[in-house]
């Protein structure tokens, strides 16, 4: 007889950022039982999967009891009884029955919440494995059909500026990706000290201040200027050794500066006094990141207009995709409607996968598949409140993504996915492939 | 070896027989099933594989993990790394030669731990953790005397992840196995010391004492106490960013914000305006790491240690700082005080404990020491441990101190390290030794959250049995 699913029990736990957020454990008739919890961000784009939480006063209006009931009466009772690895038939049953609400995007989850429908879709995904008895991104990579399983380039978030941070840095982050490591170790190695380089030569500029840190464990110094950001790196990653070995990413989450009524970027929307002379158009702004792209070696560049700029966006990757790889968060939102959209009108090239923007594993491995099938690239993401699960650690194996963004080499919600991440590449043994210079395209689409 | 001899051997029939009656008795759904776990948990508990790697702390900083395999099960643990440096040698060096040394020991005690401790226990029982602890604590011994002035408790990895393995052979939460262990079967949700504001050395700004905390000791259960910490931490936010301005809402090592002030007071002050914008006023206390030996020189301390500019006024003697610590515990509700004079101070330490106005806390003091605790309790040189377990070494060591401090009846604050992991062990040890507090750090960074989330999940699974400390945060199962 098939090992079942027996209970499922929801609470609501925190965050990293002291937010609450919705853990599941789903109970086997083995006696065993799995955990999922779900991230959040601070930043979310307006078509992602609706994220219920509670209002009022508790927890500042963060609570998500809601959810949790939702999980616990509704949820949990309807998937008592089904095979935990029959991951796709339960996701549609959660997401198309059980909510069932839609809008021109899509499902969109709004009557239980993202947050309760994805949370039982993780633990139930770590229990198929369990049942199984395989690793959680084998299990992973069988659901989707990939053969081929490899490690993915670490891009660590180590400066962080717009909505997440106190400088007037408009720009949400830069990056520093290890393309030039033999191993996913070699690269952490990598990353490890140009973040501990980075540190000390912020604590020089800017004093001990600067080196408190960000909701992602990226430093926020107080510069005045994103061209400012790139050369700290560029020296950070010479004092390290590491020049051509490590290159820089930029999440610039333009949505977040852009003017909607004169369709202008704000490059100082920080200031307090502002007086708007710092706008730009899009056009110029393009002409901005390809200056810089001549000047660093910069090779990523994620949402670097506003989420419905979709014109200026193909431009740029018409313009400088080849070697750049421009990534789509608020854009796509990991929603399949909108990233066969992007395919068809070659708005972007690469996918940043986050599992909550699109609310269940089955939907996120068919966003992922399709990126892949088109020739994109797949960044899988972190979100800005995370916990210590480490659940996109092997979905970025598992779906040979090439790529993980989840945060500096600092807080330990963000080190547990990098740490599950070594503990899998010791695990392959000799097996074991780092994406490497081929981040973009690690593996043949499945 | 025949078929009949194989089944007479292993007792092979009775067993399964006995299986299959268990099977019939409970009318399992699934007898399969049933039978397959019954078997299952007939096996030997012992231990047959010890593996280690090295993974980073929160810091990005080494850090040693360890896989124990028993017949059932991997038990895994982490230990902090960072506060493992000690003796001149890393004393003097600088942060990157550090991070070298830091780098070396990790790695050695990766292959201490694959070879000699695995070695040593494999075989063992997990459920005898003194005796896995005896053994761990001969090897480090050994190890210590051949590797003179650098010392790694990177062993305490090994001592906690066999104790998790207890307690699955008992098949018994792991808060439940410690309780065992300490021989008391009551458990107690601590009351949770919260860090929110960070000075001393490792903050930029001019704060000269480490931490200011907060204690919600009127919350009616753990729930409510981190409802409590959470909304005061995300007030007190607020209110930095409108007096400080947004470049003070990034953290510091413990998760706590450092704004730009330079007295305790300032900072109380900012603490109580956020108490009161969340509406808990007189259900949340305060408490204070002055990490004084980090600005005591010669017998002075130097409140102005961070400050390039001394008005010369800062330089305290230690009744100075009596003085001061007095006249706070009259003007806020302070009731905690860690650390207050150097580690060496006992004489100043004994006359603030005298006083009787609130919790002194030994940490550097005490480090964790059983003949320093000793020594403390004789001479009444404070009146709480803060334990932090990679001082130990191992588990029974660690309880062993903490039922040293309770015989006194003292309080003991069950203490996380600068560079924890996302192990929440200390969160099981502060229930199952009811030790009434715990301090994890801020609502805030993964390694200080996964504490505070294991505490919600064993309030959680003891539901009507579960006793938050409260008001008890002190006195809590003192014999």
């Amino acid at each position: 007889m098939a090992v079942t699913i027996t209970w499922v029990k929801a609470r609501q736990i925190f965050d990293s950022r002291g937010n609450p957020t919705v853990e599941v454990d789903v109970g086997l008739s083995d006696g065993s039982y799995a955990r999922g919890a779900v991230p959040s961000g601070a930043s979310t784009g307006i078509y992602e999967a609706l994220e219920l939480r509670d209002g009022g006063s508790d927890y500042l209006g963060k609570g998500v009891l809601k959810a949790v009931s939702n999980v616990n009466n509704i949820i949990g009772p309807a998937i008592v009884g089904k095979d935990p690895t029959e991951q796709v038939e339960i996701d549609n049953f959660m997401v198309q029955q059980l909510d069932g609400t839609s809008n021109e995007w899509g499902w969109c989850k709004q009557k239980l919440g993202a947050n309760a429908i994805l949370a039982v879709s993780l633990a139930v995904c770590k229990a198929g494995a369990m049942v199984k008895k395989i690793p959680l991104y084998q299990h992973i990579a069988n659901l989707a059909g990939n053969k081929t399983l490899v490690l993915p380039v670490p891009a660590f978030n180590v400066i962080n500026g717009g909505s997440h941070a106190g400088n007037k840095l408009a720009m949400q982050e830069f990056m520093i990706l290890p393309t030039g490591a033999s191993s996913f170790k070699e690269a952490m190695k990598m990353g490890v000290e140009v973040y501990h380089n980075l540190k000390s030569i912020i604590k020089k500029k800017y004093g001990q201040d600067a080196t408190n840190v960000g909701d992602e464990g990226g430093f926020a110094p107080n510069i005045q200027e994103n061209k400012e950001g790139l050369e700290l790196l560029k020296a950070a990653i010479e004092k390290a050794g590491y020049t051509g070995k490590v290159v820089i990413g930029m999440d610039v989450a333009a949505s977040e500066f852009f003017g909607e009524k004169d369709k202008t970027y704000d490059l100082n929307f920080k200031e307090e006094n502002n007086d708007g002379s710092n706008k730009i158009s899009g056009d110029s702004l393009k002409d901005l990141y390809k200056s810089f792209v001549s000047e660093y070696p910069i090779e990523s560049i994620e949402d670097p207009f506003d989420q419905d700029d979709w014109s200026t966006y193909a431009k740029l990757t018409d313009e400088i995709g080849q070697k750049v790889q421009i990534v789509g968060d608020d854009l796509l939102v990991t929603n399949p409607t909108r990233v066969a959209k992007a395919i068809n009108e070659k708005t972007c090239n690469a996918l940043l996968l986050k599992v909550n923007q699109i609310g269940s594993v089955t939907e996120s491995i068919e966003a992922v598949r399709m990126s892949k099938r088109a020739g994109w690239g797949v960044m899988a993401s972190h979100r800005s409140g995370e916990t210590e699960d480490t659940f996109i650690a092997d979905l970025s194996v598992g779906l040979s993504t090439g790529q993980i963004k989840t945060g500096a080499p600092c807080r330990s919600e963000r080190l547990a996915k990098y740490n599950q991440l070594l503990r899998i590449e010791e695990e392959l043994g000799d097996a074991a492939v780092y994406a490497g210079a081929k981040f973009r395209a690690p593996v043949e689409p499945y | 070896m025949s078929v009949q001899e194989y089944l007479e051997k292993h007792l092979l029939s009775r067993k399964i027989e006995e299986a299959v009656n268990a099977a019939v008795r409970a009318k399992a759904p699934d007898p399969v099933l049933f039978i397959a776990g019954h078997m299952r948990r007939a096996a030997p508990a012992v231990i047959t594989r010890v593996r280690a790697r090295q993974i980073l702390d929160g810091h990005g900083a080494p850090a040693v993990e360890v896989e124990l395999h028993t017949n059932k099960a991997i038990h895994r643990a982490s230990a902090a790394g960072s506060g493992a440096l000690e003796g001149a040698a890393a004393d003097a060096a600088g942060a990157a030669e550090r991070r070298k040394i830091l780098a070396k020991v990790v790695a050695d005690s990766v292959r201490m731990i694959n070879d000699k401790v695995s070695e040593a226990l494999v075989g063992m029982d997990p459920q005898e953790q003194s005796q896995i602890d005896q053994a761990i604590m001969d090897l480090n011994k050994a190890r210590h005397k051949a590797e003179l002035g650098v010392g790694a408790n990177a062993m305490l990895a090994v001592s906690i992840a066999a104790c998790k393995a207890g307690a699955a052979e008992k098949e018994v939460p792991l808060y439940k196995h410690i309780a065992n262990l300490v021989g008391k079967s009551a458990t107690t949700l601590p009351v949770p010391a919260i860090t929110v504001i960070n000075g001393g050395k490792h903050a930029g700004n001019g704060l000269p004492i480490q931490e200011i905390m907060i204690l919600p000791i009127g919350a009616k259960n753990f729930e409510e106490a981190m409802q409590m910490g959470s909304e005061t931490y995300h007030h007190l936010k607020d209110v930095i960013l409108e007096k400080y301005g947004s470049d003070s809402c990034n953290i510091g090592d413990h998760g706590g914000f450092a704004p730009n002030i330079s007295s305790i007071s300032e900072g109380l002050d900012l603490v109580i305006a956020a108490i009161e914008r969340a509406g808990y006023n007189g259900r949340i206390k305060l408490a204070i790491d002055v990490a004084a030996t980090d600005f005591c020189t010669g017998k002075k301390y130097d409140l102005e240690f961070k400050s390039t500019k001394k008005s010369g006024q800062n330089f305290k003697t230690a009744d100075d700082m009596i003085e001061i610590y007095s006249q706070l515990c009259s003007e806020y509700p302070l009731v905690s005080i860690e650390q207050p004079f150097d580690k060496d101070d006992w004489e100043h330490s004994k006359k603030l404990t005298t006083l009787e106005l609130c919790q002194v806390a030994g940490d550097d003091l005490l480090m964790s020491d059983p003949e320093r605790i000793k020594r403390a309790v004789n001479e009444y040189t404070c009146n709480a441990l803060v334990l932090k377990a990679n001082q130990v070494g191992t588990v029974t060591e660690a309880i062993e101190v903490v039922k040293q401090a309770k015989d006194a009846h003292w309080g003991v604050m069950v203490s996380h390290r600068s560079g924890d992991t996302e192990d929440s062990f200390i969160a099981d040890l502060a229930v199952g030794a009811s030790a009434g507090q715990i301090k994890a750090g801020a609502p805030c960074r993964g390694e200080c959250l996964t504490n505070y989330n294991q505490l919600l999940r064993i309030e959680g699974e003891l539901g009507s049995e579960g006793v938050y400390a409260g008001e008890n945060w002190r006195t809590v199962n003192t014999s």
